[in-house]
């Protein structure tokens, strides 16, 4: 295999959180040599959140959270209080091709790294700030976060069960679709680098990257003032359509039942003939009730009513296999058990990653959601304990000696 | 100064939301991108809508009119050997073919790396397909439903522990297909500087299901660090995280750290039930949110969402408004930026669509093109770039292949 795609870029990496880590995951998947600068004294609040092995917490190298989203990075721990820390920074942008951060708007600059600044350090600087309402605009100073991202996005506004209130997304979405979106804007800069030499800047808001997601909301909305009802599971051109209850499992976790379900999608008529074979009611298809679209569509709460009484004797994976198999697309509503343990498919396919981490062993962590076939892409390490790279970054890629090290450490600027 | 991808050449074979939109990426950055639609019936996304009036019509359709600005357009029925040989000549041409043919389809007509590489070394080919090309369940049927399911997001959202009889909830449109797209266009981005580097180009093979699977968070990591299911059902361990209803609709309360949760309670006056040993921190805020709730629905319905948020954010609370669509057309904040972009089609009219997704300071984002209509660009692609003959389009038009 040839290098990675990314092999010989460097990452100054001052993300935290989500977002940010997101997007540098995508380009350490690409190979590029991401180091994360971090601060013992306010780390990265992921280091802190569970999941622990075993719920233990202990330390700021055992959250699953932090570990997932920061594979194959390095850790720089510096202190920001110490000039000479400062100075670390400046000799890592100048060996960076590229500077990222969400902070807040602004931080970067009083940090003294603003583009500007780090322009003079290095002129073909690429610099993203992904923040949660950009650089310019009167909000710019609001706060963003994750969870309040999505409704703000307008995505709450459309998402939700018939005449129920505004919903969630369940995660904060607008976090990693800003992370991957800014991942994508950084490579059409290092493109354009190569073409022409000039880097640049690229201020991202969170919310915008979000509202790209939603065009037929808005679409609606400009082409015909309406604003559009919540359909819960439904899709205006296919019945059925929906996420329908199945066989509880057998057992429990933590003392508790976990329900099933299987999301089935019928695409037109043909396939609800196959359908209504693979359910053993045949008449369906010629049921008028039921035989069009616009029939199911008519008469979906009926259909929905069918669907689940033959859906609710079986388990989800059994209902998934027999739809499929009459060409009719269903999946297991899956949930982290059920990829983890279950699902055949991203096994095969070698999704999962098993890097030994010193604090943790080998876990099972999510990989890259593609493959290349000419060039190398595996994640490279498990997540880096907090400061694990300090003393290599500093004598590898920034040129200081042992003697360097022992003094920086000594007053305070690395810790 | 032109965008930042001016000199990349792309040929698109997309359907629907994840293809077309990793190619509008690129196109908006100025990427030329032809797209390849089936003859007849062309790209499933114009049946889709809305459309102005509620009118169906394959050239007015809002999802395919915003996933397809800046292309060029042309009909070709590639499973038709006539119709392949025109394809291998677009290839021959192109530096990437970002592609979502269902891979049962790739097999029935023969599209595959082997063959087009063999045209054109240099080729990145990328499939964003729902499950990837390999694997069992390579060959499944899918919609976007299913692989947010299969891709484990859809378990996390719903009514919460209070209502366990409501269904797991997809979220609005179609999120599958985008993230596909996007992660889509990160890899293949990534294939274009190996390109760049070695002159030799490769697979990308991208599957929706695993880029679904990349944003679970922590929820993912419940199972192998702790072996916790996480559904619909978790009970929020801090609070407040809710959308509560104003007087003129809906707010999100936010308070993860222990200062906002004061800012909010000097917001409202400071009533006496703030002090309450059951509200004293984040999480006995979430074990007594029953309780909580009450009071903060008290406080909430008396107000305006526009001035609350804005109140909020005053004391750096971060709240936001549940925006309707109407709020975001209307934000003085996204006008002040310039967000939403006004573009005219000829057959669909002029309407305002999302804009740019993201400022570069260099390289602009810019509309160039609307989408096109159905084979538009027939002629100029076919005629003057492949150099067929009015006479061989004219037979080819006849015989159904483009």
């Amino acid at each position: 295999m040839a290098r990675p795609p990314l092999d010989g870029i460097r990452i100054a990496d001052f993300t935290w959180v989500w977002a940010g880590p997101y997007c540098t995951l995508q380009l350490a998947h690409l190979g590029a040599d991401v180091i994360r600068i971090e601060t013992k004294t306010r780390p990265c609040v992921t280091r802190m959140l569970p999941p622990f092995p075993d719920a233990k917490p202990g330390g700021l190298n055992r959250s699953g959270y932090f570990n997932q989203y920061n594979q194959g990075k390095r850790s720089l721990t510096l202190n920001f209080k110490d000039p000479e820390a400062h100075e670390v920074a400046r000799r890592l942008i100048a060996k960076s091709d590229v500077v990222i951060n969400n902070f807040a708007f602004g931080v970067m600059d009083k940090m003294g790294f603003g583009y500007e600044a780090v322009r003079k350090i290095k002129s073909d600087i690429i610099m993203i700030s992904l923040t949660g309402y950009g650089d310019t605009g009167p909000f710019r100073d609001y706060i963003a976060y994750g969870p309040a991202q999505v409704p703000l996005s307008g995505l709450s506004a459309l998402t939700g069960y018939r005449g129920w209130p505004p919903m969630h997304a369940g995660f904060s979405y607008a976090d990693p679709n800003a992370g991957v979106h800014g991942a994508f804007a950084i490579l059409t800069a290092l493109y354009h680098r190569k073409k022409t030499g000039q880097g640049q800047y690229i201020d991202m808001s969170q919310w915008e990257c979000a509202m790209g997601m939603l065009a037929e909301g808005i679409l609606d909305y400009t082409m015909n003032g309406i604003e559009p009802d919540r359909i819960g599971n439904e899709d205006p051109l296919m019945a059925p359509h929906g996420v329908y209850r199945c066989l509880d499992r057998p057992d429990k976790v933590m003392g508790v039942v976990v329900d099933q379900f299987v999301a089935i999608a019928v695409a037109d008529d043909a396939e609800f003939a196959r359908f209504a074979h693979a359910i053993g009611k045949t008449d369906l298809a010629n049921d008028a009730k039921f035989s069009t679209l616009k029939a199911r569509k008519a008469n979906e709460g009926e259909l929905n009513r069918i669907v689940e009484e033959w859906t609710v004797t079986r388990a989800a994976a059994d209902s998934a296999r027999v739809l499929q198999e009459s060409g009719v697309a269903a999946a297991v509503v899956a949930d982290n058990r059920f990829l983890s343990e279950e699902d055949p498919h991203l096994k095969e396919r070698g999704y999962f990653v098993y890097k030994e981490h010193p604090e943790v062993g080998v876990r099972q962590h999510c990989g890259i959601p593609w493959k290349l076939s000419r060039t190398e892409s595996a994640v490279r390490a498990a997540a880096p304990g907090i400061g694990q790279h300090t003393d290599e970054v500093m004598t590898q890629v920034l040129g200081y000696n042992a003697d360097d090290i022992v003094r920086l450490r000594a007053q305070g600027a690395l810790t | 100064m032109a965008g930042a991808l001016s000199s990349l050449k792309i040929l698109e074979i997309g359907e629907m939301a994840s293809a077309p939109y990793a190619s509008k990426l690129m196109a908006d950055m100025g990427a030329e991108v032809i797209k390849v639609e089936r003859p007849g019936r062309g790209d499933p996304s114009r049946l889709r809508g809305p459309f102005p009036g509620g009118q169906p019509h394959p050239e007015k359709s809002g999802l395919f009119l915003y996933l397809n600005t800046n292309k060029l357009g042309v009909t070709l029925d590639i499973a038709r050997t006539e119709g392949f040989e025109i394809l291998e000549k677009l290839v021959a041409e192109a530096d990437v073919l970002i592609h979502n043919v269902w891979p049962p389809d790739m097999d029935r007509v023969g599209l595959n790396f082997d063959r087009l590489h063999a045209i054109n070394p240099r080729l990145v080919m990328t499939s964003i397909t729902p499950y990837g090309l390999t694997g069992p369940y390579r060959n499944l049927r899918a919609e976007d439903l299913t692989i947010w399911s299969a891709g484990g997001l859809c378990v996390l959202n719903g009514a919460g522990p209070d209502h366990p009889e409501m269904p797991p909830l997809k979220t609005f449109g179609h999120q599958a297909g985008y993230q596909g797209g996007v992660h889509g266009a990160v890899a293949t981005m990534g294939a274009v500087m190996a390109q760049l580097r070695d002159g030799e180009g490769q697979q990308v093979d991208v599957s929706c299901q695993e880029a679904a699977a990349s944003q679970l968070e922590l929820t993912f990591e419940y199972w192998p660090y702790m072996k916790v299911i996480a559904t619909r059902l978790g009970k929020k361990p801090i609070q407040p995280l809710e959308a509560m209803q104003c007087k003129d609709g809906w707010i999100y309360l936010c308070c993860v750290e222990e200062h906002q949760w004061k800012a909010f309670v000097d917001l409202m006056g400071n009533p006496e039930w703030a002090g309450e040993e059951i509200f004293a921190d984040r999480l006995k805020r979430g074990e007594n949110w029953e309780a909580l709730v009450i009071f903060l629905e008290e406080y909430v319905k008396e107000q305006t969402v526009l001035d609350l948020y804005k109140k909020a954010q005053a004391k750096r609370i971060p709240f936001a408004p549940v925006s309707t669509m109407g709020d975001l057309l209307k934000s003085e904040h996204l006008k002040a930026r310039g967000f939403f972009v006004e573009i005219a089609q000829p057959v669909a009219g002029t309407h305002k669509y999302p804009g740019a997704p993201l400022k570069y300071g260099a390289t602009p984002w810019e509309i160039r093109l609307p989408a096109p209509t159905l084979g538009q660009h027939n002629g100029e692609i076919f005629g003057k770039r492949l150099g067929l003959s009015e006479a061989k389009l004219n037979e080819l038009k006849r015989m159904g292949v483009i």
